[in-house]
């Protein structure tokens, strides 16, 4: 369907744009401004030029740290988008029990984000926690204070346990809109499940997959409430994420360097995102993508 | 055959309570501690049963008063992010105007746009306008992300209604106004409810935004859940508070349990 073309439409967006320039555009040309200056006191700025962003480049744990974040990208994607239409894909077969299902899925969406730790160090805990009781018991060592790999399993499972639902609630809603003639058809053609979810289902819900990959990946990216709680980056910076530096910069009142970081993180942010757009883009103008 | 049929039913439950057992083990964990005194009393045992936290969490004007802030910003929020996406999701969806392609992309990356990247300038920004310890200040800065998603919900509702509707209704002779207000929003009634979902989860829990913009009044629940923590944390009421907090969640997921499992369908 073919929209008409009409640029009277602009009005409709007004009021959209008016806020987004209000509480978007117009912070974030100020973080650009704010990166290029040393700030004293918010009236005394002294325009440093570029200098911060060379400091940050050129100092090591700018990129150890980049690197942690996007490790913890690629674990926390790697777990969570698969399972999450797996577990889609099981909720097809369970009829009605879909929907009990799926609000159960979607608790942990409505925690207080500043909670989601606090619950996991409650539940892990040695003297109070169901769980911590049982590890105790079964004689597990587990010390996320002081142990690394510790920390990170924490953070993953902490952070699995509160976005899986948006993963399963997207990929299931746009899994039930197929129609069931194509699965019946290639019931007929005899397709094996691996052929009909790679030729049937995988196109189907390529537009939802896109959007929970973006969502994810930027979310687990600047992950910092849940990390910051759990262990403050910790133990020795092993989990020092790019958005930990930059709230430790913004606690020490280091604005101008903190606005740089910013604008840097965001930059990595919009390139990645910019890039998987295109790809999706590009992919869905092939005429096997169509719909 | 009989065992071949039970055998996949059987994994299938098998899995789901995994599941469950993951989803609903922390929350068993928090409602058990929510109902146990963790500080001694006077008169009290530690580790006793007890409704001693709920009372507290309602006796104490902070935390009353916590609850009421998160409301008010959450539902402004709401009506916010309704009132200025809905005609922005129909211009995209009903028209191709100039730059109709960029704007989504920019939409899609406010969206993006870290939290923590911009809470500077928006504090300095409401402290110019007055907007800092009040709810509508915390109301408006969680537009930065709800009003992107709410767009990109409606617009695919919007979409899914067809062209001739709005014909119909235009050639019946209604005004642009009554056709928008009293037959298209009836209409993608499902899709306002995914909508306002959406927006009331992200903005209820915000943690970021919702610290810097807070300095003295108008704290929100995750402000005074935080300020509950300290050299002697009182778990107990930090799990009641926590456990309140979680309740006008439960009945948003309740209203649209249907619409969430049906209605959202993402157009590629």
């Amino acid at each position: 369907m073919i929209k008409p073309h009409s640029n009277r439409a602009w009005l409709l967006m007004i009021p959209a744009l008016l806020i987004m320039g209000f509480v978007a555009v117009l912070p974030l040309v100020a973080v650009f401004n704010y990166s290029f200056h040393d700030i004293f006191t918010l009236d005394t700025a002294l325009w440093v030029g570029p200098q911060w962003y060379l400091e940050i480049i050129r100092d090591p744990s700018f990129w150890a740290s980049l690197g942690r974040s996007a490790l913890f990208s690629a674990i926390v994607l790697s777990i969570q988008v698969p399972l999450g239409i797996w577990i889609a894909l099981l909720m097809l077969r369970i009829g009605r029990w879909a929907v009990p299902v799926l609000m159960m899925l979607a608790l942990p969406l409505v925690v207080p984000w500043n909670m989601i730790a606090g619950m996991w160090l409650t539940l892990i805990d040695p003297q109070i926690g169901l769980l911590g009781k049982a590890i105790a018991t079964a004689g597990i060592g587990f010390d996320y204070k002081f142990t690394a790999l510790h920390t990170w399993i924490l953070i993953v499972a902490a952070d699995t346990w509160h976005w899986l639902g948006l993963v399963v609630i997207l990929s299931y809603a746009s899994l039930s809109a197929i129609p069931a003639s194509y699965r019946q058809a290639a019931a007929i053609d005899g397709a094996s499940r691996l052929a009909v979810f790679r030729h049937i289902e995988l196109p189907r819900i390529a537009g939802a997959l896109s959007i929970v990959l973006l969502l994810r990946f930027v979310d687990s990216f600047m992950i910092y409430t849940e990390a910051f709680t759990i262990n403050a980056g910790g133990p020795q910076g092993a989990t020092t994420f790019i958005s930990l530096e930059l709230g430790e910069d913004i606690r020490s009142f280091t604005y101008g360097r903190a606005a740089a970081r910013a604008m840097l993180d965001f930059l990595i942010v919009l390139s990645v995102a910019w890039a998987f757009i295109r790809i999706r883009a590009g992919r869905s103008t092939s005429p096997e993508a169509t719909r | 055959m009989k065992m071949t049929r039970m055998r996949p039913s059987i994994a299938l439950g098998l899995a789901f309570a995994a599941l469950a057992l993951f989803i609903l083990l922390p929350f068993v964990q928090t409602v058990l501690l929510s109902f146990t005194l963790t500080l001694p009393r006077e008169g009290y045992r530690e580790g006793q049963a007890t409704l001693i936290n709920y009372a507290t969490v309602f006796a104490r004007p902070d935390l009353r008063d916590a609850i009421w802030n998160s409301l008010v910003y959450v539902l402004l929020n709401v009506t916010l992010c309704l009132a200025a996406g809905l005609p922005a999701a129909y211009a995209i969806a009903r028209f191709r105007f100039t730059g109709d392609r960029h704007i989504l992309f920019a939409l899609i990356a406010f969206r993006l746009t870290p939290p923590v990247v911009l809470s500077l300038p928006i504090f300095i920004l409401f402290a110019h306008v007055g907007l800092v310890n009040s709810p509508v200040g915390i109301a408006l800065v969680h537009c930065v992300f709800n009003l992107p998603i709410a767009i990109w919900i409606l617009e695919s509702f919007i979409a899914a209604v067809p062209r001739e509707f709005d014909e119909t209704c235009f050639l019946d002779g209604h005004s642009f106004r009554h056709f928008f207000l009293g037959k298209l929003i009836p209409v993608i009634a499902p899709g306002i409810g995914v909508t306002v979902f959406f927006c009331f989860i992200f903005s209820w829990v915000e943690v970021v935004f919702a610290r810097i913009l807070t300095v003295t009044a108008g704290k929100p629940i995750t402000m005074a859940i935080s300020a509950l923590f300290g050299f002697q944390t009182d778990i107990g009421l930090v799990m009641a508070m926590t456990v309140v907090s979680l309740i006008p969640g439960v009945a948003m997921i309740w209203f649209v349990r249907n619409h969430i499992a049906r209605g959202f369908v993402i157009r590629t």
